[in-house]
């Protein structure tokens, strides 16, 4: 029998703001164990909680982001479970009455149509510790560190409309970049800012039944959801076949074995209306502020960038990928007359040259200005690809002008014929077969003979002008 | 330090001058560096790392922190506590007894003295070691009603920090025009004298002709069931008890057992010899409703609702309700189960299920020697108005003039 899956995720998003959601500790990963915390996130007997205004906005911000309906009202509930990392005996979330509901994605996995997912809602919740498990000789110990306790997290549950572990990864992408424009998040599985649970059926193929799911946690990347997803399709599917049922329950993902394997049942506790913290009411005049404050987002960028500059999807998609690497290029092709230029030396040499480096384009000294100016420069011969690509690396690092590199490095292209054809002379003689070669049809000679003169050039050589000569000189 | 009274006092504390105010805390109201054991081992050892709001506007206002009392356990009901005893044996001028059910206002009554519950809100709760947070408040018990309204006057003060206060503008209690002699239309509840014993029944008959008396027209009122009342109290109570209690695990602070192999053992052993019977039955009771009959808590929280509407509506024909205080053979402070728990508080209940100020008056609902207490309640922030009605009340029965 042929299946389907059904997909849904819950993800937790970590908000970037300076404090967390109940007190006004520093909301700082990273820092020296149990520093930021006071009664109120440490849960001590007495101490109420204090709700956010600056977390509150972001949140909206975020759920406007994902074309959510934000609530008029919603309200915290304590959701009751007990767990050395969660001592106050339940955590402040949103049960009953979320921030925001109805919220959709657009992706476009492998086709120009675009497929809408949806968010079922997005609620606003505190972290809990973070335990970590050591040994004290031979004895295991279990350390708590306070400091993430209270720390602001949106949690956004979709809707289970994801067919394909393709789908979810690219629901993932698309999410991520949305919540990164809104800046209320660097949305990194890796760094932990998020976290995604994914629960998974499947059903006979055209059927609209909804089986038995399976939640699967521990996934540390979107590549990990997708592998994840795509095993855990695969294991219901062989236990229908042997006709063992899909129970209910949690299981982890281990990316060194590339399967599941079986956590504990699903847990679901009871949650029940806090009355000690504030209820949210958001009236139409504070909601249009936040509107306002919401910056284009991606997919009216990809759309603006094809009819504005004459990119392709492919590339569009790319260059609006990020926020700060869009405004980048947008400042870059101001009085460019090369756009899509400017998008595949973006995407084929600045993007990959700073992953390599781990930096964003933020904290690197190259600005549009400058990208632009190098990119004039080749444009004029006076470098060629090579240089420029050398010349960019180097951008990344020195705080110089291209023109100030080119100079200090020697990079400058030499197009004087004269100069050239010296060398090129030299070349054909040195190689005497080239000429029969290529008279008899073998044009790749053509090919070779450049390299030759790019090496004795130390790559300054024209290519073209190269061309031009050989192509004489072979002819 | 009479340690019979009080588990902690104040005794080398400078604090206040010499004619200050003399105010008896309990143990689940933090003050910085007591202990704050709020009556229960699952606290043993526990001390305050700062004070509570009322705490520090009490010590603001010039009053002293005289010394915390014995109490219950996390103050649900009176059994074990003695915040009555610091008035009666004159070590306090006013004591604070948290008021989840009536606690205030029953042992006020016990002791013939004037108690009293404000309105749910206009009283900071940080710093007070609650257990049923949408009821609890800070409930008062002093000889006259003149001291309820000082400590009032220095503790309704807006707290940002504590977001239950939501009420735009709180009661002023130096406000004179509230100290006029009040009138109007005093509610009874239709069919009341039919649940009240024979010696109820002429304690309340006393009652009501010494309102009477003093002006007051009184009217029947048709209330829905007001058993209601107790059964929401418990449901509702029950649940955010069991909440508010699941924190205290013996990790921190707080009994630990000796005992365990493992952690789970741990949080087991410790939580089951830390609470006492009756503050465990209350707990259960809680986890049932949560994880068991979740539709009994969201239907309580539905009829709550209905009978707040409908005390809100009563309060569109009447100026303020009266019932007694305390029932004939029922003592709080003996109770051993949570089913005589709840008749001990069902004439005080009502109010902290709706939030609304009760006034406990002393010496009007007698019956030979026995007080069953007056109680009247007001409609929301109407705090200071109801102490002014006890004034004159209280003054009409002893002819003398109003404090």
């Amino acid at each position: 029998m042929k299946y389907e899956a059904v997909i849904g995720l819950e993800i937790h998003v970590e908000l970037n703001t300076p404090t967390k959601l109940f007190c006004d500790c520093p909301n700082r990963p990273g820092d020296a164990p149990n520093v930021n915390i006071c009664p109120v996130c440490l849960w001590l007997p007495g101490a109420l909680p204090q709700l956010s205004r600056e977390v509150l906005e972001k949140a909206v911000i975020a759920c406007l982001g994902l074309n959510c309906t934000v609530q008029p009202e919603s309200a915290f509930d304590q959701k009751v479970y007990y767990y050395p990392d969660l001592p106050k005996g339940f955590q402040l979330s949103q049960h009953h009455k979320p921030l925001a509901r109805n919220g959709y994605l657009d992706i476009f996995s492998g086709s120009q149509k675009p497929r809408r997912l949806g968010i079922h809602h997005i609620h606003l919740e505190e972290d809990v510790a973070k335990l970590l498990h050591e040994t004290e000789g031979r004895t295991p110990i279990s350390l708590v560190d306070f400091n993430r306790a209270g720390a602001p997290l949106i949690e956004i549950v979709t809707e289970p409309d994801m067919r394909s572990p393709e789908e979810a990864m690219e629901f993932l992408k698309v999410l991520r970049t949305q919540i990164r424009y809104t800046g209320a998040s660097e949305c990194s599985l890796e760094k932990g800012s998020m976290r995604v649970d994914a629960n998974i059926s499947i059903r006979p193929e055209g059927t609209c039944v909804l089986n038995t799911k399976v939640e699967v946690k521990n996934m540390n990347s979107i590549q990990h959801v997708g592998d994840a997803i795509a095993y855990e399709i695969k294991r219901q599917a062989g236990c229908l076949e042997k006709n063992e049922p899909v129970v209910l329950h949690t299981r982890l993902w281990d990316h060194e074995k590339q399967v599941t394997s079986p956590m504990r049942a699903k847990f679901s506790g009871p949650c029940v209306p806090d009355p000690a913290v504030a209820r949210i009411v958001i009236d139409d005049a504070w909601l249009a502020e936040r509107k306002a404050k919401l910056p284009e987002m991606p997919i009216q960028k990809v759309e603006r960038f094809i009819a504005s500059y004459g990119l392709k999807r492919d590339e569009a998609l790319v260059m609006s990928q990020e926020r700060e690497l869009s405004e980048f290029f947008e400042k870059s092709v101001t009085d460019y007359h090369q756009p899509r230029k400017a998008a595949n030396w973006i995407a084929a040499h600045l993007i990959p040259a700073l992953k390599d480096k781990q930096k964003d384009i933020s904290n690197v000294p190259l600005s549009p200005e400058r990208f632009q100016a190098l990119l004039g420069m080749q444009d004029r011969d006076e470098i060629n690809a090579n240089a420029a690509r050398e010349v960019l690396l180097r951008m990344l690092t020195d705080d110089k002008n291209p023109e100030e590199i080119v100079e200090a490095k020697g990079f400058r292209q030499v197009s004087d014929s004269d100069e050239l054809e010296i060398i090129v002379e030299r070349i054909v003689e040195k190689n005497p077969s080239g000429i029969q070669d290529y008279k008899s049809g073998n044009m790749k000679v053509l090919g070779f003979f450049i390299g030759q003169a790019m090496k004795v050039t130390q790559g300054k050589a024209n290519p073209k002008v190269l061309k031009e000569l050989f192509t004489r000189k072979l002819s | 330090m009479n340690l019979n009274i009080f588990l902690f006092s104040a005794a080398s504390v400078k604090e206040g001058g010499k004619d200050c105010l003399r105010v008896a805390i309990q143990p689940n109201m933090s003050c910085q560096g007591w202990p704050a054991t709020a009556g229960s081992m699952a606290l043993e050892k526990y001390i305050a790392l700062e004070d509570s709001t009322v705490v520090r506007l009490l010590k603001q206002a010039g009053a002293r922190i005289a010394g915390s009392t014995h109490m219950s356990e996390l103050g649900f009901g009176l059994v074990g506590d003695t915040g009555n005893r610091t008035i009666t044996e004159n070590h306090a001028d006013a004591a604070l007894i948290t008021d989840n059910m009536g606690e205030a206002r029953v042992a006020a009554a016990r002791s013939g003295i004037p108690g009293f519950k404000p309105s749910y809100g206009i009283v900071s709760r940080r710093g007070l070691i609650g257990l049923i947070p949408s009821m609890e408040c800070w409930g008062i018990l002093a000889r006259e009603i003149s001291e309820i309204r000082s400590v009032m006057a220095a503790i309704c003060v807006m707290d940002d920090q504590d977001f239950s206060m939501t009420c735009d503008r709180l009661p002023d209690f130096d406000d004179k025009q509230c100290l006029k002699e009040p009138s109007g239309v005093i509610g009874v509840e239709e069919g009341y004298e039919k649940r009240l014993t024979t010696s109820e029944k002429a304690a309340w008959q006393t009652a009501v002709s010494a309102m009477e008396k003093t002006g007051f027209q009184i009217v029947k009122i048709r209330m829905m069931d007001t058993a209601l009342f107790g059964s929401v109290h418990n449901v509702i109570g029950a649940v955010e008890a069991s909440s508010s209690a699941g924190k205290y695990d013996g990790v921190r602070y707080g009994h630990r057992t000796s005992n365990a192999g493992n952690w789970n053992e741990m949080y087991l052993k410790s939580r089951g010899e830390s609470f006492g019977t009756l503050i465990k039955s209350y707990l259960f009771q809680g986890a049932y409703f949560q994880f068991e009959n979740y539709a009994a808590f969201e239907n309580a929280c539905r009829i709550r609702g209905q009978l707040l509407d409908e005390t809100m509506q009563a309060f569109t024909h009447v100026d303020w309700m009266a019932s007694l205080t305390i029932r004939e053979n029922h003592y709080a402070c003996k109770v051993s189960n949570i089913a005589d728990m709840y008749e001990s508080f069902s004439f005080t209940a009502p109010a902290s299920v709706t939030g609304l100020p009760a006034l406990q008056l002393p010496g009007i609902a007698l019956y030979g020697n026995t007080d069953f207490g007056l109680q009247i309640t007001g409609p929301p922030l109407s705090d200071p108005a109801l102490l002014a009605l006890g004034v004159s009340l209280g003054k009409k029965q002893k002819g003398g003039p109003a404090k």
